[in-house]
């Protein structure tokens, strides 16, 4: 078993003082993809968004942890810098900027070229950030500047949600080639926390543990395919009766 | 062609950054230091510059242009440059259907302590005529006090185009008070750009455009104010004749300077149209940013809007930009950047690229 990468102990976060999360336990191994479920609410995205440092998200309890160094109450840059990337569920237009401007500005690959192509993205450069964005334009550049920053911690807000058939095909071959899906688990560094609601990403990319997010918390994990399944049969709560409660603290 | 005005090189660094370069393709170049001319030269026979002076007495018609459009009683700095023996500035002309698309580069220097330098410049239009200017300003970084007062007259005859590029880069010692006007024939058109990226102590101005019949005026100001620097500035379009049209842009970033944006569009006939967009980013909490746009129709059928905007950086522009690992610093300057870029349309792709250029320069000529 490989070291840990991802860490997160009682984490309880507040926003504008209400309760968000409410003692989310997780912890992401090296070379793990972990998907969580969950419905619309329930506190999926205010945990990416606690793990990125964005302000407005309060930490009153418990601990965020990124390769053994504790990052809570680091500013977004800095969590960046170490290694953490996160593609928004709904990134903000940035007018004046070019798409192309930023993407050069926070680029750790060398040449991003391929993977503008790629994600057929270049018709794209010289428009302004997100502004006018189409879903599915969104969802690519989003994944496109996670793929340029090529970071350890690969941090995905539903990255497929509005896509097309086939141009999930896209992001999913961009997903699996960033989390290097193709070497032995024993070679990958990267590891992967993706948010889905539809469950397509996982025709494509092969994720290792499920969790099922409800009321701000983990309350069941599994394997992924397993708990996506049970959703679609029985609901989340059904999901949850069938696969069995997590307890606090029953995390790895 | 270098070297052709005596002047060091930290001195023509000063006026590279305002667009005054002896190194780029124009089609001709003024300059003027203090109260003397030190050249006034075409490099293409289809534009005409001479020192206004000169002008005034080589051809009789000249001298009814002078104050044609800027009422000389207009106000005290007007009545100043009015009182000049002899005028100091520019008569530029494009002959009929004259397209020069080498812009023209002119340039005014403080160069000496406690100058008061006034100016006053004609430029002349012919029909069918296309014009590109690119004026710049500039004071020497030892001028202690100075103060500009300048009359600017434009005359864009039937189908004739001009715009033009004025970058001021002033100090923080320095006080302007410009004074152009623009009549714009039927079908012509007029778009001057507005560009203050460093700091200055004041400036007050409010060009004024006339639009005949078909005829377009654009207005665009981009503007960084930091701590120190007092800016008045905006501009008045009156929509004379049908399907006249106008924009008015401004872009203003308060990084503790104090900037009131003017904008008038005055809709005076029927089947005219007109827009203005005052956008306002405070970046600094002891700057301020007061938008003023104005509309006034006096006929029915006018089609006038504006939307004005004054607020902080984006919160969450600024973390999303963090969160890809830029530093703060780097996220508002690149927030600032863009919001800074503003699209001027109708201008040639080539004096676009120039104009960023030089927006880029005066910015990284910006004082601490
Ligand atoms: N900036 C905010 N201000 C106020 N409330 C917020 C803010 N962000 C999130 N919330 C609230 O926090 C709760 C959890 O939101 P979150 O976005 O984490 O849900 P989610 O699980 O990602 O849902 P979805 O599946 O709809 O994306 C919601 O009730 C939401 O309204
Ligand atoms: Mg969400």
């Amino acid at each position: 078993m490989g070291s840990v990468m991802l860490e997160i102990k009682d984490l309880w976060v507040e926003i504008e003082g209400r309760s968000i999360l409410k003692g989310v336990n997780l912890v992401v191994g090296e070379g793990e993809v972990h998907i969580l479920f969950g419905p619309n609410g329930s506190g999926k995205s205010t945990l990416l968004s606690s793990v990125s440092g964005l302000p407005g998200y309060r930490i009153v309890k418990g601990s965020i942890r990124f390769r053994g160094e504790r990052i809570d109450g680091f500013r977004p840059d800095e969590i960046a810098k170490r290694g953490v990337g996160l593609a928004f569920q709904r990134p903000p237009a940035i007018k004046g900027v070019k798409l192309d401007t930023f993407i050069q500005a926070i680029a750790n690959v060398s040449d991003c070229a391929p993977l503008y192509r790629e994600l057929e993205l270049d018709y794209l450069k010289d428009r302004d950030l997100n502004a006018g964005f189409s879903g599915g334009e969104l969802k690519r550049s989003e994944m496109l500047k996670v793929a340029v920053q090529a970071p350890e911690l690969v941090m995905l807000d539903e990255p497929e949600s509005g896509v097309d058939l086939e141009h999930i095909a896209v992001i999913s071959g961009a997903i699996n080639k960033l989390l290097e899906k193709d070497s032995p688990c024993s070679d990958r560094s990267r590891s992967g926390l993706i948010i889905t609601h539809t469950g397509y990403i996982l025709d494509y990319v092969k994720a290792d543990r499920g969790h099922v997010f409800i009321g701000g918390r983990i309350v069941c994990t599994d394997d992924p395919l397993e708990i996506f399944h049970e959703i679609q049969k029985r609901g989340y709560e059904g999901c949850v009766h069938r696969l069995g409660q997590q307890t606090i603290g029953d995390v790895s | 062609m270098s070297n052709r005005v005596q002047l060091t090189l930290e001195e023509r660094k000063g006026l590279e950054r305002v667009g005054y370069d002896e190194q780029q393709e124009r089609s001709g170049t003024f300059l003027a230091a203090d109260h003397r001319v030190l050249e006034a030269k075409p490099f293409s026979d289809q534009v005409e510059i001479l020192p206004v002076a000169l002008a005034i007495r080589e051809y009789d018609w000249v001298h009814d242009l002078v104050f044609g459009l800027v009422d000389p009683d207009k106000d005290e700095y007007t009545r100043m440059v009015k009182k000049q023996m002899e005028p100091l500035g520019y008569f530029i002309r494009v002959k009929e259907g004259q397209e020069v698309i080498l812009p023209l580069q002119t340039c005014f220097y403080i160069r000496t302590d406690q100058t008061t330098q006034m100016t006053h410049n004609i430029i002349v239009a012919e029909p069918g005529s296309t014009l590109h200017l690119i004026s710049g300003c500039v004071a020497d970084a030892h001028v202690d006090k100075g103060r500009h007062l300048g009359v600017t007259e434009y005359y864009i005859g039937e189908g004739a185009t001009v715009t033009t590029t004025m970058i001021h880069s002033w100090g923080p010692n320095v006080t302007v008070y410009p004074r152009a006007a623009a009549h714009v024939k039927k079908g012509g058109r007029f778009i001057s750009n507005y560009v203050v990226m460093s700091p200055v102590k004041h400036i007050q101005m409010a060009p004024e455009a006339v639009v005949e019949e078909g005829g377009l005026a654009e207005f665009y100001s981009i503007v960084y104010a930091p701590e120190g620097s007092s800016l008045d500035i905006g501009g008045t379009i009156r929509l004379k004749g049908e399907q006249a049209r106008c924009e008015i842009v401004s872009r203003v970033v308060s990084d503790g300077g104090k900037v009131i944006t003017r904008g008038c569009i005055v809709g005076e006939v029927d089947g005219v149209q007109g827009t203005m967009a005052c956008n306002g980013l405070l970046v600094n909490p002891r700057g301020s940013i007061h938008a003023i746009p104005e509309l006034e129709g006096k006929s029915p059928l006018v089609l006038l809007s504006h939307e004005a905007s004054v607020g902080m950086i984006s919160q969450d522009e600024l973390s999303y930009l963090m969160a890809s690992g830029l530093s703060e610093e780097r996220a508002r300057e690149l927030i600032i950047q863009g919001f800074l870029d503003v699209r001027i349309k109708g201008l040639p792709e080539a004096l676009h690229k120039t104009i960023a250029e030089m927006i880029k320069k005066a910015k990284a000529g910006e004082a601490v």
